[in-house]
């Protein structure tokens, strides 16, 4: 964040990038992110499906596949030396990070669940790992909006929206101080995605942070302290979310918005770059109304945004 | 205008659909919404004469269709193309843009395959490079895009289309309402939309239904 | 900067070269056999039995004097057609019924299925036997005992393929495309389940080679002049008592390593064909 001063950070992302060797390629999948993450706060990464978000998210978790190749530094703080995200010992992310430090709820919720268990099994189990009384699985479940009836269900029996409440849940019971969220609200009607929404603000309103990578602009609005947007693997403008939805700098965020239906509805002619073939210079030029020669260079990310030539510095 | 009338789905012991009515004409759309698992999406495969109901008749411009699926004569079931939710799914993984936009007119023997591909291609803003790519090269707009262009194949009178942008990017979905506001209007089509999103419902749709209001004939 | 790369596990690299290297030479073995090393199968030297590895004889001699590596030779490659052609009957059959019963489904698919339990129910190793016996003993019908009684996976796999593929949207868009049932069939289901079925009938190689060899060595398999993996077992309990273990040595451990191989290269091959994997090495 640089419009507002942090006085500590649970998060600092710098210069993260990821690569993936393919056979007769390189996938550009993440470049040069610097995010910092402040306790309490609800970070929103939004942008379209392929423009790197959700390796991103993978990246933290150490959960890329084997043909991965990632630089930069992800501190998290905590008690103690802060740990880096992308060269800790596997074991020890296995062990004290995941889960314990940074939930995670999954994009699809109902192949997250393991199907033979109840669950308030499930629940148990996860609060026992963590040292908390088994009894609190009522009280967690009651967090997500999930009875305690709901909780002696399997997960077949479940609808969409419970178990992804159900999964909520399960990474909310070891109390992680950082959540991420990736797509937590896809497949869910507009008042369960709410509702899940609420449950995330609420985290950070007691002091938790929230990353939410999500496709879905007014659940960004609804709830996020901060939004980022990704285009062609990098961020094109972090900013306070009431800032960014009120007047968005960068011209993709620009048309992005203009792309909801309670605004213009207008589509953005032209299609993201290929991650495996990316322009040398800012990647929207070729579909950006403003482009101009000097978008040739790569602009840098200074303060908020990452353009040449931002909305509102015009005449 | 296609009707159903009376329409009951039964899943088991659960039914999800009880004696529900509604109709379609061609040249308006209808928006569709209703709480998750009110049976949106199945009134819509049934609609789609993809879904055989329990009781409950659909009729295309007064004519009953007897049948589902392979049953019903391939001239009647292209009249009604339909765009699901998740373009994944909908698409085979084997396939090229090209072949998934051409496969429809594969089956009707036509002879200019590879021109009517390349127009419905640009209909829907696709491009050379991105047709000769399979699925997994594509992003999720980018195939939904594809599976729109193969509902437009045989020139549908009516599209269905099953919460098809709710996994989009705003952009992509602007894009995906705009071309099929553009089909709707050079080809008179009816067009229903079923949606949980309400700034996407009232931005789109001509009128709205509420699963819940439906008239219920056969109750 | 910290570069890192994380592994899955997977098998790993050189088991793969080695099992590759053995899968090739017992092909080549026993294609080239008959032109670099023929064999007359009936023929006995009752001067040279039981005789100990040595350097005429690497792997001894047998209780007829017969050269048991020379013998190895050949009956891994009675094996391994054995196998083969069996694997491909079961694949075959295997294939009709699940196929049937996956894309009629309903009342078809549930007495299909009942059968296919049915018979699981019974133990192969005996259905083979009393198949055998049924027959006149040969490769014939050794073959179809093993056919008859490992294709229940396959009708299996192609079944479960075809009933969740039946299911998928782009199945839905297809009939909404104007398809009918046989474009749909060959088009959109036959090359989802081919694969599966390819893998099914190689997984399916070892164990009929192994049936083949049970059969043999229980005697209701080949006739006990031809060499077989099976018989040579069978042959060598004999001189096992005699204190010479060479005779069936070298044809088990022949047995055992060869199926290892196959089964450490399928199990590569599953690895990449599986849809999970595959999406991520394609990321």
């Amino acid at each position: 964040m640089t419009t507002t001063v942090r006085t500590s950070s649970l998060l600092a992302i710098s210069d993260l990038t990821v690569r993936f060797r393919l056979p007769d390629a390189t996938v550009h999948a993440v470049t040069g992110i610097d995010v910092t993450v402040a306790p309490g706060e609800l970070l929103a990464v939004v942008g379209e499906s392929g423009c790197g978000k959700s390796v991103l998210a993978h990246a933290l978790l150490g959960l890329l596949p084997a043909n991965a190749a990632v630089t930069g530094t992800a501190l998290l703080h905590g008690d103690g030396a802060p740990i880096d995200l992308l060269t800790a010992d596997d074991k020890i992310l296995a062990r004290s990070v995941r889960g314990r430090r940074i939930g995670l709820v999954p994009q699809s919720p109902a192949t997250a669940l393991t199907p033979v268990r109840t669950g308030r099994r499930l629940l148990e189990e996860t609060l026992r790992a963590h040292g908390r009384p088994r009894a609190e699985a009522d009280t967690v479940a009651a967090g997500v909006g999930l009875t305690p009836a709901d909780l002696d269900l399997y997960p077949h029996e479940l609808s969409g929206g419970m178990a992804q409440r159900l999964a909520t849940a399960l990474a909310l019971a070891p109390d992680p101080p950082l959540l991420l969220a990736d797509e937590p609200t896809s497949g869910l009607d507009r008042p369960l995605v709410d509702a899940t929404l609420d449950v995330l603000r609420q985290r950070c309103d007691n002091g938790a942070a929230v990353i939410l990578i999500t496709h879905d602009l007014a659940a960004a609005q609804r709830v996020a302290d901060s939004v980022a947007v990704m285009y062609a693997s990098r961020i094109v403008e972090h900013r306070p979310a009431a800032g960014f939805f009120a007047g968005p700098r960068h011209p993709y965020a620009h048309a992005l918005l203009d792309a909801l239906p309670d605004r213009a509805f207008a589509p953005i002619p032209g299609h993201p770059p290929m991650l495996t073939a990316l322009p040398a210079g800012c990647a929207f030029a070729p579909r950006c109304p403003h482009a101009a020669d000097d978008c040739g260079i790569q602009p840098g990310l200074h303060p908020d945004v990452a353009c040449h030539h931002p909305i509102g510095d015009r005449p | 205008m296609i009707t159903a009338e009376g329409i009951t789905v039964a899943y088991g012991r659960r039914r999800v659909l009880d004696g529900v009515s509604l109709s379609l004409a061609r040249g308006e759309t209808v928006g569709l919404r209703g709480p998750s698992g009110a049976g949106k999406s199945t009134l819509l495969r049934v609609l789609a004469l993809l879904h055989r109901p329990a009781a409950g008749t659909v009729s295309i411009d007064g004519t009953a269709i007897t049948g589902t699926r392979y049953t019903v004569p391939a001239a009647v079931r292209t009249r009604i193309g339909v765009l699901f939710q998740s373009p994944r799914a909908a698409a085979d993984p084997r396939l090229s843009l090209a072949d998934i936009i051409a496969e429809p007119l594969r089956v009707a023997r036509r002879s200019d395959i590879s021109a009517r591909v390349a127009d419905l291609a640009d209909t829907v803003g696709l491009t050379a490079d991105l047709l000769s790519r399979r699925p997994h090269a594509v992003s999720d707009g980018q195939l939904q895009r594809a599976c729109l262009a193969r509902a437009f194949a045989h020139t549908p009178d009516y599209l269905l289309c099953d919460e098809a942008t709710t996994m989009l990017d705003a952009a992509t979905q602007a894009l995906i309402a705009t071309v099929i506001t553009d089909y709707q209007q050079r080809h008179n089509a009816g067009v229903l939309i079923v949606t949980h999103d309400p700034a996407l419902m009232t931005r789109w749709a001509d009128r709205t239904l509420d699963l819940a209001d439906l008239p219920a004939t056969a109750r | 900067m910290a570069e890192l790369t994380l592994r899955r596990s997977r098998m790993p690299r050189p088991a793969i070269t080695v099992a590759t290297a053995v899968l090739v030479s017992a092909a080549a073995a026993g294609l080239l056999a008959p032109v670099l090393w023929p064999l007359d199968q009936s023929a006995v030297d009752l001067a040279q039995t039981r005789l100990a590895p040595s350097w005429a004889h690497p792997a001894g001699t047998d209780d007829l004097g017969r050269d048991v590596a020379h013998r190895t030779v050949y009956g891994l490659r009675v094996s391994l057609l054995v196998g083969a052609v069996a694997a491909l009957v079961a694949t075959i059959i295997g294939g009709i019924v699940g196929g049937i019963a996956g894309t009629l489904g309903g009342p078809v698919d549930r007495i299909l299925m009942r059968i296919v339990d049915t018979v699981a129910a019974l133990p192969h190793l005996l259905l083979g036997i009393f198949i055998v016996a049924m027959l006149r003993p040969g490769l014939g019908a050794v073959v179809l005992s093993v056919g008859l009684t490992h294709w229940l996976s396959t009708a299996r796999i192609v079944r479960s393929e075809l009933l969740s593929l039946r299911t998928r949207p782009f199945i839905d868009a297809a009939i909404s495309g104007g398809a009918g049932r046989l474009r749909v069939l060959t088009r959109h289901l036959l090359p989802h389940v081919l694969p599966k079925l390819a893998l099914a009938t190689t997984l399916m190689v070892p164990h009929a080679v192994w049936h083949e060899t049970a059969l043999s060595f229980l005697g209701l398999g080949l006739p006990p002049h031809l060499a077989s993996l099976g018989n040579m077992i069978n042959d060598g309990q004999g001189s096992l008592l005699t204190g010479a273990w060479w005779p069936s040595l070298m044809p088990g451990l022949v047995i055992v390593i060869v199926t290892l191989a196959l089964a450490t290269v399928v199990a590569r091959w599953r690895d990449r064909l599986d849809p999970r994997v595959r999406a991520e090495l394609q990321l």
